[in-house]
């Protein structure tokens, strides 16, 4: 009984979007809503009021501001929410035969067991990190900005985790602090609002930040200093959720 | 010719979605899901937001890398 309801609820489920398809405007339409104002104010505007070359980084941290800062709280929740659901899981028993693998020194290198891992360590993992420095602060310029940043500096992470021993990766961040580091990213967003608002202006409007220079560095300045916070928060809950797997995972065992 | 381009792309969602769905194997399933969502991202490519196709990119890598952590600690294949 209940399985048939499942099968005809997702058949309707499957056949609604297939009967939407003809309301829906074509790609690009230029005569569909969203491209008749919103768009085409963003498109005579974004130059002169924002100074951003890049439109789409207009849009998201400037026109849409406080979008974006609840979309990094709402990353930091999820965050939260995987450790709190792995809280109280007991670890998977290591099988005793781990001791037996062991990181060997031979001849001093190479240093983590293979030639592929002193690679991965020491080449790529810091063109990632220029690769991601370079993704915040270019972003108002070219694609890019805070999430790619964060994601990419998460990713190192994960490379150091998965080609360190286990035990002791060269930055061996808990969950509960990965997650108060993630919690700062949020706050700084909002600090930075703050400050604005300190300046004379609303919530977020970047160029009554309290100094001194063009209109355009204080976009700028407004940007980065956001684009850092949304970064910081990315990377804490990509690293949050990494330690909190890890925590209950053992990897010693080499049967698969 | 674009459009053709998105309709192989497409074709090759539908068509690794299926093969995620009834794998025996969850470990190929997660490989195949990382095609996945290299295959979104060549897609959001073609219909013109890069900067879309990039974070899709590092979260498909990362995604995938979390979904083998979990497949470490439960049984591989499947009933």
């Amino acid at each position: 009984m209940r399985k048939t309801i499942t099968v005809i609820l997702l058949i309707v489920a499957v056949i609604m979007p297939f009967l939407a398809f003809d309301i829906l405007p074509v790609i690009g339409d230029p005569q569909s809503a969203p491209n008749t104002h919103v768009s085409d104010y963003y498109i005579e505007h974004a130059i002169e009021e924002c100074n951003s070359p890049n439109m789409v980084t207009a849009v998201i941290v400037d026109y849409r501001a406080f979008d974006t800062m609840f979309e990094t709280t709402v990353m930091f929740l999820a965050g939260l929410s995987v450790v709190i659901i792995l809280a109280n899981r007991p670890k998977k028993r290591i099988p005793a035969h781990s001791s037996l693998k062991r990181v060997r020194h031979s001849g001093g290198r190479p240093v983590f067991e293979t030639v592929n891992k002193d690679v991965m360590i020491s080449v790529i993992e810091p063109l990632i990190l220029i690769y991601a420095i370079y993704v915040l602060f270019h972003g108002e310029v070219s694609l890019g900005g805070g999430f790619q940043a964060g994601a990419l500096i998460g990713m190192t992470y994960l490379l150091d985790v998965m080609v360190v021993k286990r035990d002791k990766p060269i930055f061996n961040l808990s969950k509960t602090k990965a997650a108060a580091i993630a919690g700062f990213g949020p706050l700084i967003y909002a600090l930075t609002g703050i400050v604005t608002i300190l300046g004379g202006g609303l919530y977020l409007e970047y160029n009554k930040i309290p100094l001194s220079v063009h209109q355009a560095e204080l976009h700028s300045i407004g940007i980065t200093a956001v684009e850092i916070g949304v970064t910081i928060g990315v990377a804490g809950t990509i690293i949050t959720i990494l330690s909190a797997l890890m925590e209950r995972t053992s990897f010693d065992d080499d049967n698969d | 010719m674009t459009l053709i381009l998105q309709a192989v792309l497409l074709a090759g969602l539908i068509g690794i979605t299926i093969a995620i769905i009834f794998g025996k194997d969850l470990m190929v399933s997660v490989v195949i899901y990382c095609a996945f969502s290299f295959l979104t991202m060549l897609l959001y490519n073609i219909m013109g937001a890069p900067d879309v196709a990039f974070t899709e990119a590092v979260i498909g890598v990362i995604s995938t890398v979390f979904f083998i952590i979990i497949l470490r600690s439960i049984d591989r294949k499947t009933k």
